[in-house]
Order: C-alpha cells, then structure tokens, then sequence
C-alpha cells in the first residue's frame, strides 16, 4: 500500500515537474522570440526617424542652395555645404539600416539615385554661383522651378516610410501575439501545475485516511487479540489452578492410601496370631511374621506353597480318618467361615503343635478371591506330633 | 484478611500436601510436627482453625486437642486419622472431643469443605 502510494507520488512529482520544464521552455522561445520582434520594432522605428530625418536634411539643404543662389554669402555656402554632408550622413545609416531587408533595400537605391541626382543637381548650382556664371544659375533656377525632383525624393521617402510603418504594425501584432503566448503558456502551466497539485492534496489526503483506517482496523484487531489472549491466559491459569488442585488431589489419595495400607499392615504384623492368606486352590500368598515366628520357616519359602505345607486339620474327635484339607477347600469354594477348629502346625523341623483354626473366605464384589486363615495357639492343647 | 491455619502432623508428605493445596486455597497457613511445636506456634500466632493428625509421635492428638481448646477455646479443630474399623462409633466418640473428625482417606475438597463450614466462609478467604 505504501509502495503503491509512493509510486502515486512520484507520478504527479514528474509530471508537475515536466509540465514546468515545458513551460519554462516555451516562455523562454516565446521571450527570445518577443526579443527579437521587439528589435524588429526598434529597427523599422529606427528607419522611419532616418527617413524622416532625411525628409528634413533633404529640405534643409534644399533650402540653403536657394539662400546661397540669392545672397551668394559664404555663411550661406557653408551651412549648405553642411546640410548636403547631412544628407550623405543619414544616407549611408539608412542604408546600413535597410541592408538585411531585400524590399526596402531595393526602394532605398531608388531613394539613393534620386538624391544623388538632386545633390548633384545643387552641387553644378553652388559651382555656378561661386564661379559667378549668373546665367547658368539662372537657367538651373529656372529648371527646378516645377519641383518635380523633390516631388519625387518625397514620393519615395514616403513609400519607404509607409511600408515601415506596414511592417511595424505587422511586427507590432507579432509582438503581441507572442506576449499573448507567453502569458498563456504560463497560466496554463500553473493552472495544470495547480491540478496535478490539487491530485497530489487529494493522493496524501487519500492516503492519510487510508492509513486511518488502517490504524484503527489494527488497534481494533490488537484489542480483539489482546481481549482473546486475556480471555485464554484466564482459562490457562483457571485450568492450570484446577490441574494443580487435581495433582494435589491425586498426590493426597496416595499418600492417604499408603498410609492406610502401612497401618493395616502394622495392625496385622502386630497380632501374635498366624494370619495366613490363601488363594483358591489353597496355596500361601501372603502371611505375618508370627508364621515365621513360630513355624522357623521365611515367607520365601512358604508363598506359593499349600497351606497344607505348615497347617492341617486334625480329625474331628470319633470322626474318620479323612483326607485333613478338604474340609478347608470345600468351606472356601462354597464361601463359608470355618471357626475354632482343631489343627496342627508344623514347624520347620517337622514338629507338630495343636492349635485352633479360623477359615474367613475373601470375598471382592460377593465373588470369594480366597481366603484368610488365622492360627491361634493360645489355648490349643499342647504337645507334640499329630 | 487471609485466615490462618495450622496443620500439625508429623509426617512431611501429609503435611507438606496440606500445606500447599490450602495456600493454593487462598489461606495463611503454618505446620507444626509435633503437639508441643503447635501448642508454641498457638500461642506465639492465633490460627483461626487447627488441623491435626490423631497419632503424634510424642503425643497423642486428642491429648494435645484438649490443652489446645484450654488455651484457645473458640478455634475450631479438625482430626484427621487413619480408617477406623468402626467407623459410627468411633465417629461418635472423637465428635465430641473435636469440632470436625475426618478419615485421611477423605479428599482435599471435602477437607475444605469441612475448613468452610467451621470457618463459616463459602469459599475460601
């Protein structure tokens, strides 16, 4: 976006500066060209005052070859001596002057002939009267009494100076089409430079809102974000609150069944008792240290193995010699407590003790898992051997 | 303001157990191993509600109960003890001596539910 805009920019940039090198171009053709017509003007201006000054020496010294005809006087010869250098004088500027223009090049020749006749003319009338040949001056006098030939000078002066006039009109308009030029050019410049400006105002202003928006569409997706990261970490810290309660929970539960189990074990370690658990099929699994105690024998050596390895039933009294365990296996498939019977225990050197026995099922769920025997030597009657 | 429970019991794990699922609660909490360590600390710190096990090393819980409530009548004690094998009766029995009697095997929310009713909080502090 930013890329873009700048690439926007730098558009407008160059074309505002481009549209202001072509108008410096072309107002400065356009002030060259003004220069060179305004010179134009200055030179037919410059004609025009030569031809006009011609008009005038041409007259002055006109003038002053009838004074000297009449008074013959030196200062009369002298002044018109000087008017006919006059006229040599404005005739070589007015010829410089129209060099370059072929047109009135060609009517300043004709100007030129005639003059130099009519000075020519002056020039045989003031040889005359200073050679005092009265008649010849008079003749010559006489001659120019009609004034055809100044009529003619002036006829061509004044063409001369009417077809400067033409060109300076024509010049002059030039001028002024050209200055017209100028002036538009350059408002018209300023006026696209002023657009182009008005299009780059627009652009940033564009751009400004754009890049608003932008702000507030990010501060609003911040929020948002901020708001779900907020809404997150509470349920994260709620979740890790209701984890670490729950490990606790979990930790406690050990701890309180390990402590149970430990007491339970104390409590029957503690019983001086043979209690002797037994699985289905009759055989020790776990037993207490009374067993140990009175039999010699180590727990390694009577898990696994049948009851019958330490204890059996003694025949009841007047009973049959019957097979001694079954009565216990049968009492435990069938779930039921046998109490305070007679039994032997057998010790590690083969030694029998009477004792009483006590058969307890386990039962997990009404289901018998095994069952539990306790000896009691206590009060059992005594004596060796079965 | 925080309440304040001691927790006397002289085995760490229990202890250590209670100790940091209370704090975590939203309690002030203090262990004592011994009745004579939570009599001083009684004394020293009133706690707003005592929690002791049954069997002390050095002395019986009960024991340390009753010079307990001489010293801070209105505290309110919870027992906690192994399984007992008969557990109405026996329930009957420490009842009267305690205000709350519970088996080790109860979990931490119905020991804090039982902290609540005798702090008469609904929640914790």
């Amino acid at each position: 976006m930013r890329d873009k805009a700048i690439r926007r920019f730098l558009g407008f940039f160059l074309l505002i500066s481009a549209v202001l090198v072509v108008v410096a171009v072309l107002a400065v053709r356009n002030i060259n060209r003004s220069a060179d017509t305004s010179d134009w003007v200055n030179h037919t201006h410059e004609v025009i005052l030569e031809a006009e000054g011609l008009r005038s020496a041409l007259y002055a010294a006109d003038g002053s070859w009838h004074t000297y005809m009449l008074t013959g006087d030196a200062r009369d010869l002298s002044a018109c001596r000087a008017a006919l250098s006059n006229v040599d004088d404005l005739l070589e500027i007015t010829e410089a002057l129209t060099r370059n223009e072929p047109a009135q090049h060609e009517k300043f020749v004709q100007l030129r002939s005639l003059l130099g006749g009519r000075m020519e003319f002056i020039q045989q009338a003031v040889a005359a009267r200073q050679g005092g040949k009265m008649e010849t001056v008079r003749n010559l006098v006489s001659q120019d009494q009609a004034g055809t030939a100044m009529r003619d000078i002036e006829k061509k002066i004044d063409a001369l100076k009417n077809e400067e006039l033409g060109l300076l009109t024509q010049r002059d308009s030039a001028s002024y089409l050209q200055a017209q030029a100028t002036r538009c050019t350059v408002w018209t410049g300023v006026a696209v430079d002023m657009l182009l400006l008005g299009g780059v105002a627009w652009l940033i202003r564009d751009d400004i809102g754009a890049r608003r928006r932008a702000v507030a569409a990010l501060q609003v997706d911040n929020d948002r974000l901020e708001a779900r990261v907020a809404e997150r970490t509470a349920e994260l810290v709620s979740a890790n609150s209701r984890l670490t309660m729950e490990n606790l929970e979990r930790q406690w539960s050990n701890k309180a069944l390990e402590h149970q189990l430990r007491y339970n074990h104390l409590i029957v370690d503690s019983i001086s008792d043979l209690v002797i658990v037994v699985t289905k099929a009759m055989r020790i699994s776990r037993l207490n240290p009374a067993v140990t105690h009175l039999t010699g024998l180590e727990a390694p050596a009577l898990i696994d193995e049948p009851l019958s390895k330490i204890v059996r039933l003694l025949p009841a009294p007047g009973g049959a010699d019957a097979p001694l365990l079954d009565p216990l296996a049968a009492a435990l498939r069938e779930g039921r407590d046998l109490r305070d019977q007679p039994a032997s225990l057998e010790d590690v050197r083969g030694r029998g003790t009477k004792v009483r026995l006590n058969l307890f099922p386990l039962r997990d769920r009404d289901k018998v898992i095994g069952g539990v025997v306790t000896v009691h030597t206590g009060d059992a009657p005594g004596g060796a051997g079965r | 303001m925080k309440k304040y429970i001691l927790i006397v019991d002289d085995e760490a794990d229990i202890r250590a157990l209670l100790l940091e699922f209370l704090a975590a609660s939203g309690y002030r909490v203090a262990g004592a191993t011994s009745a004579a360590e939570a009599l001083q600390s009684v004394r020293e710190d009133k706690p707003d509600l005592v929690i002791t096990d049954l069997q002390l090393e050095e002395a019986d819980g009960l024991q340390m109960v009753s010079r307990l409530k001489v010293a801070l009548p209105d505290t309110p004690v919870i027992l906690l003890t192994g399984v007992l094998f008969d557990h109405d009766v026996v329930h009957g029995v420490l009842n009267k001596k305690v205000d709350c009697y519970l088996e080790k095997t109860s979990s931490l929310k119905q020991i804090l539910e039982a902290i609540q009713r005798l702090l008469g909080q609904p929640g914790p502090a």
